[in-house]
């Protein structure tokens, strides 16, 4: 790179850095310390323990909004590595008695081998049949779980006796320092994840959602892009899934269950898929929307469900989707008005 | 010979759509492929870029043999096609389609740095932005732009993957006569001022025989004549096929 | 003997499988006719079953009659699904190719808490019907009769739509509007109604299929989920969008269901999962799928 001269810029020059200002200003991570304050602050908003569900689902839905959102792939099963995650965590830290850390290390492990292997079976497959094919295999670990692996999972009654963990003489399985401990994580995948959307690969995700053939044919491997977007998502579902036990302090089947998934896609198309904050957004309204709810009726799927449905009718973009939508059309229609006048 | 097919043949089912074609191109051409519908030159095209392989034949890229790399492959090698139905990334800006393909030649895969400090890819979209005349419509989303000017990022797209053999899928289609002609200038600098080497599916007759070193005719999957401009529409055979056509 | 197995309790295993089978042939075919027709993978696939096995729950309990429970299962159900094309699935066609899959996904959750309002958690048993219980006696084998009427019934209507698809105007009509529904609106015919008519065939199917499950399991408001499962996995090892591939592929799952179900009874349900993986190792596009189409 020749180094300028700053004062002799040709006029050329200077015009061209006034260019890019327009379209490649750096990122500004406000919104990365924005949400962190938010989120700092959140348990004494709201409960405690729907701050900490929040939290963790946060996190399973910022890896899965990578997926969706930004690289236009749909799973359906993402509940297997949640679930696995989860499963993993609890097993190392009732049987093998190990550290937190290495709990939480292996079950995203294993979450991030099950994608690997899933990923190399069905990466190749096309929009419609990859969710499906997601779904299937998560409904396989279900059964798997449910049933023959009884022995290991026990079943329908989940995995129970996890000891408890204690950090810096706080009980982990209590919702105020639990939601601290995974607040102090998620502040960093929130500052990960808003690095990887603004670098060569976040944007090699979104082209590949816009026009995956175009995509290849400027060099591009779409299939590994495609991989590698899986693997990511499944890292933070791993992730989640992990917390999500040690919260708990046990495992429930339904961590693995075809609903969890479901309800992860709803939660992120809820939000906003495709926006930084949709993942978190979503998750909120969804949770925030389930406990009111359930407060009345056992039968907020229903209305969750309608909800979702016009969603889909009506804002496919989602919360944030459909905010972004008007503020990109205010932008484009100042921008048109500019290039009139001049 | 920079570029050749070897009796390259692609059938679909029954239908034979290029028919043991053998393709020449010498460096720093500029050559036009023409036909009526359904002659097979977007499908010659798909086979030299690597869409899909041959039924049968070969396809050699300065006498390395090529056949059956992919598209992506061929991409890295410097062969870089363009479509025929505009295919862009809709909901990216134009600078952000552009920038994409200047990107593939630098890194792919790096999540960690920012695109704003890849000032050498940033710049370099610039000024292709600039050949194209886009760059006053950089930060628009492309879906808002007109046909024409989706038919010059489709160029723009192209052009920033640096390549050596630049294939143009009908690049006029859909453009009026006055862009129609700012169009074929615009291949005409890219070819003398940029060296590149590029390779022409065209209907717009005026544009074929206006710029081109050399044209090749095909008819139902094989190839017709082959010749300077002048010596293709003195060819009878040709004048046949084309009867009615200017 | 096989096995330490005697020879009649495998043919019966098979009889198990087949009937099982035709159930399966009965959801594949009507989600691959909505696939094939309109590009749409619906999800509540097994929804509409479900709202099946209920139509006759209710027809059973109101009219005492089981061929007024079938009958009503297919119209009724089928003109839910239609209402449902029409105004849920209608809008969104051209956009979004997700879209479809994600509204029909909504409606897999909305549905059956609907059911659990308004017919409680708890499922409904219906009766085998007077003259289908029983059991036919060949030789050594005890065939129930019940499951020999799901395999003659479904063989019956495999028939009648092939005939349908294959000979009749409307048939031929929608076999037209899959693949070039721009030649079929040159032509004069209303694209968009037969859209609607498609979907409604696939729902009475499916609904079809959920009926004649009833009086084998009873009708429980979530037996929707694991329908669906079934018809995504045989359309998968069948081939998307291919009636053959749906009846082939259904026997087949139906079939090793059932003798998994037999030798080691916990992998009954893994055992589909597992072929599923198996052939999108070896043929992606399934048995009799096309290739591009996955």
């Amino acid at each position: 790179m020749e180094k300028t001269n700053f004062n002799q810029k040709t006029t050329h020059e200077k015009g061209r850095a006034d260019w890019l200002r327009d379209v490649d200003a750096k990122p500004k991570t406000r919104i990365v310390w924005g949400t962190i304050l938010v989120l700092a602050v959140l348990p004494f908003i709201i409960s405690a323990p729907l701050a900490a569900e929040i939290l963790i689902w946060g996190i399973f839905g910022l890896g899965f909004n990578l997926l969706l959102g930004y690289t236009g792939v749909l799973s359906f099963g993402h509940a297997a590595y949640f679930g696995l995650g989860a499963y993993c965590c609890g097993l190392a830290l009732r049987y093998w008695h190990v550290s937190l850390w290495v709990a939480l290390l292996l079950g995203v492990v294993a979450s991030v081998l099950l994608a690997c292997f899933i990923g190399a079976l069905a990466i190749r497959r096309r929009g419609v049949y990859f969710a499906m094919i997601s779904l299937a295999f998560g409904q396989m670990l279900y059964f798997l779980a449910l049933s023959p692996l009884k022995h290991i999972t026990r079943g329908e009654d989940g995995l129970t006796h996890i000891p408890v963990i204690h950090l810096f003489s706080f009980s982990l399985n209590k919702p105020l320092p639990l939601y601290y401990f995974v607040f102090v994580i998620m502040s960093g995948l929130l500052y990960l994840t808003f690095r990887i959307l603004h670098s060569p690969f976040g944007k090699l995700l979104q082209a590949y959602r816009e026009n995956e053939e175009r995509a290849r044919a400027c060099g591009f491997n779409t299939t590994l892009v495609k991989f590698f977007s899986l693997v990511l998502s499944a890292f933070y579902a791993g992730l989640a899934g992990a917390l999500n036990t040690i919260y708990l302090g046990y495992v429930p089947l339904t961590t693995l269950f075809w609903l969890t998934s479901g309800t992860m896609v709803m939660m992120t198309i809820l939000g906003g898929k495709g926006t930084f904050l949709g993942p978190l957004v979503g998750v909120g309204v969804f949770l925030f929307l389930q406990n009111t709810i359930s407060l009345f009726t056992p039968r907020w799927e229903l209305f969750v469900g309608t909800i979702f449905v016009f969603i889909i009718l009506l804002f496919p973009g989602g919360i944030m989707g459909t905010l972004r939508e008007k503020y990109a059309g205010y932008q484009m229609s100042k921008l048109k008005k500019r290039s009139t006048l001049s | 010979m920079y570029l050749r097919t070897e009796k390259v043949s692609k059938h679909f089912g029954g239908l034979k759509a290029v028919d043991e074609v053998d393709f020449h191109l010498r460096q720093g051409q500029l050559k036009s492929i023409i036909g009526p519908n359904g002659a097979g030159k977007t499908t010659l095209f798909n086979l030299i870029a690597g869409v899909y392989p041959p039924t049968s034949g070969k396809v050699f890229f300065r006498d390395k043999e090529i056949t059956h790399l992919s598209l992506h492959e061929t991409s890295r090698l410097g062969i870089t096609k363009t479509y025929q139905i505009t295919h862009i990334f809709p909901s990216l800006t134009v600078f952000e389609n552009v920038r994409i393909a200047a990107q593939s030649r630098v890194t792919s895969f790096n999540f960690w740095r920012s695109t704003h400090s890849l000032r050498e890819v940033n710049e370099r979209t610039l000024e292709i932005l600039e050949q194209v005349e886009l760059v006053e419509k950089r930060s628009w989303l492309a879906s808002t732009l007109s046909h024409g000017e989706r038919r010059y990022l489709e160029i723009g797209i192209a052009l920033a993957t640096r390549p050596e053999v630049l294939l143009l899928d009908e690049p006029t289609a859909g453009m009026s006569c006055a862009e129609t002609n700012l169009c074929a200038e615009l291949i005409q600098k890219l070819n003398k001022n940029l060296q590149l080497t590029i390779v022409l599916v065209e209907h717009d007759m005026t544009v074929v025989m206006g710029i081109s070193d050399e044209v090749l005719v095909l008819n139902e999957g094989k190839v017709l004549a082959e010749g300077t401009p002048q010596q293709v529409s003195d060819n009878e055979e040709v004048q046949r096929v084309y009867l009615g056509e200017r | 003997m096989i096995f330490d197995v005697p020879w009649n309790v495998i043919v019966l295993q098979i009889f198990f499988g087949l009937a099982l089978g035709s159930i399966y042939v009965l959801l594949a075919s009507g989600l691959s006719i909505i696939y094939g027709l309109l590009d749409v993978v619906n999800f509540a696939h097994g929804t509409f079953a479900m709202l099946g096995a209920y139509a006759v729950f209710l027809a059973v309990s109101m009219a005492d009659s089981f061929l007024v429970g079938l009958l009503s299962a297919i119209v009724i159900v089928g003109l839910i699904g239609g209402v449902t094309e029409y105004f849920l699935l209608k809008p969104l066609y051209g956009k979004d190719p997700l879209l479809p899959l994600l509204l029909t996904f909504g409606l897999s959750v909305a549905i059956p808490d609907l059911i659990k309002i308004i017919f409680g958690l708890i499922g409904k048993p219906v009766n085998y019907p007077e003259a289908l219980s029983g059991a036919t006696v060949v030789g050594p084998l005890i065939l129930s009769n019940y499951r020999l009427f799901i395999i003659f019934f479904t063989l019956a209507i495999m028939i009648s739509l092939w005939l349908f698809l294959k000979k009749s105007d409307l048939g031929m009509i929608i076999r037209a509007s899959t693949r070039d529904s721009l030649m079929v609106q040159v032509l004069g015919v209303n694209v968009s109604r037969i859209w609607t008519i498609g979907f409604a065939i696939g729902i009475g199917l499916a609904a079809l299929a959920g009926a004649i499950s009833v009086p084998m399991m009873a009708a429980t408001p979530d037996m929707g989920v694991d329908m669906t499962m079934v018809a995504f996995v045989v359309t998968v090892v069948g081939g998307l969008g291919s009636l053959g591939g749906a009846i082939v592929g259904g026997l087949f799952i139906g079939l090793v269901v059932a003798m998994t179900s037999f030798i080691a009874g916990e992998y009954a349900t893994v055992s589909m999962y597992f072929c599923m993986a198996v052939i999108l190792l070896i043929r992606p596009r399934g048995l009799f799928g096309e290739i591009g189409r996955e």
